[in-house]
């Protein structure tokens, strides 16, 4: 199945041919966030917020296929 | 003139001249709810340093700023108060001068204090809304559980980079720990690689003033269980649901 990633701020490095960010990637059926993130070749530990379909979810969330998944690093500053 | 009586004025419906150009927005009424009300800004740099100087400027009636922080010369590049000639100076006791000197009527505490875990809950009792100007996300978690207990509203902002969030937590709403759940104990984000240049801090500190003012009069939207997410770098705006 299909899923659409989008990555935010830092994480776009783990995807240098893709300045935007935005991914797309065929994934197997009943795949999960932090199988993605495997696929995608980003540490978990790198990631801070999850967002699939705009909503807040967590890294053992299963994905369905035409998801959008957002990762976000940790912003901290101010 | 003194706070009460603009108070009294905007009561018989006369708005003095120096709030004239809120009240389109917010109305007499809303103006007078902020002169009443009592805001904290916890930490007094890049972002905290814009917060402070557009609520006295907006006319939010008691602002208690805290920070211990003090200002360096790496300052320059963002924080609106520091300047070559108050390195060294406490934020807290600028951001105080600063209040003053734009509005009299804003009666403003300075906390010289770091806030922690012992001391949160007593210097937060009695403030209407709190505005997370923090640059570390262990203090912020502190912070959150706060402002959660004693049922204070809280508008949250950090940046990184071209990067910034902002998100308003009324009671109830899911706190600090749906943003910053994973990597538990972390203490900064990628602003350490990235830095803060000079317009993060004043955009995202802008949204967050226009949360407080919607929060205190009630025009308005709150971005309640919600997350505004901007990365200027590819001009991205988006909105999304914390639950």
């Amino acid at each position: 199945m299909r899923l659409e990633v989008r990555l935010y701020a830092t994480l776009r490095q783990a995807a240098p041919a893709s300045p935007d960010g935005v991914v797309p990637l065929d994934i197997p059926d009943g795949a999960t966030v932090a199988e993605v993130l495997g696929l995608v070749k980003i540490d978990p530990a790198d990631v801070r917020m999850i967002m699939v379909n705009g909503v807040a979810a967590e890294l053992g969330r299963t994905l369905m296929d035409g998801d959008r998944l957002g990762l976000f690093p940790p912003l901290g500053g101010g | 003139m003194g706070r009460a009586e603009t108070l009294a004025l905007l009561a018989a419906g006369h708005v003095p001249e120096r709030y004239r150009r809120n009240i389109g927005t917010i109305g007499a009424a809303g103006q007078a709810r902020l002169l009443e009300a009592k805001v904290a800004v916890i930490g007094a740099g890049g972002l905290g340093g814009t917060i402070v100087e557009l609520l006295a400027r907006q006319g939010i009636g008691y602002l208690k700023v805290i920070d211990g922080d003090t200002f360096a010369a790496h300052n320059l590049n963002r924080q609106i108060l520091a300047t070559e000639h108050n390195l060294g100076m406490n934020k807290a006791a600028a951001a105080a001068a600063r209040v003053t000197a734009i509005n009299a009527e804003v009666t403003v505490d300075a906390v010289p204090a770091m806030l922690c875990a012992d001391n949160a809950a007593g210097l937060l009792a009695g403030i209407d809304v709190v505005v997370d100007a923090l640059d570390n996300i262990e203090t912020r978690l502190i912070l959150g559980r706060t402002a959660s207990n004693l049922g204070i509203p809280l508008v949250h902002g950090a940046i990184a980079g071209f990067t910034g969030q902002i998100a308003t937590i009324l009671p109830g709403d899911p706190g600090l720990d749906r943003i910053y759940k994973l990597c538990a104990g972390q203490a900064k984000g990628i602003e350490t690689a990235l830095g803060n240049p000079a317009a993060t801090p004043a955009l995202a500190a802008s949204l967050q003033v226009q949360e407080v003012v919607k929060i205190l009069t009630g025009v308005g939207r709150p971005l309640s269980r919600q997350l505004l997410y901007f990365d200027t770098e590819l001009n991205l705006f988006e909105i999304f649901t914390l639950g």
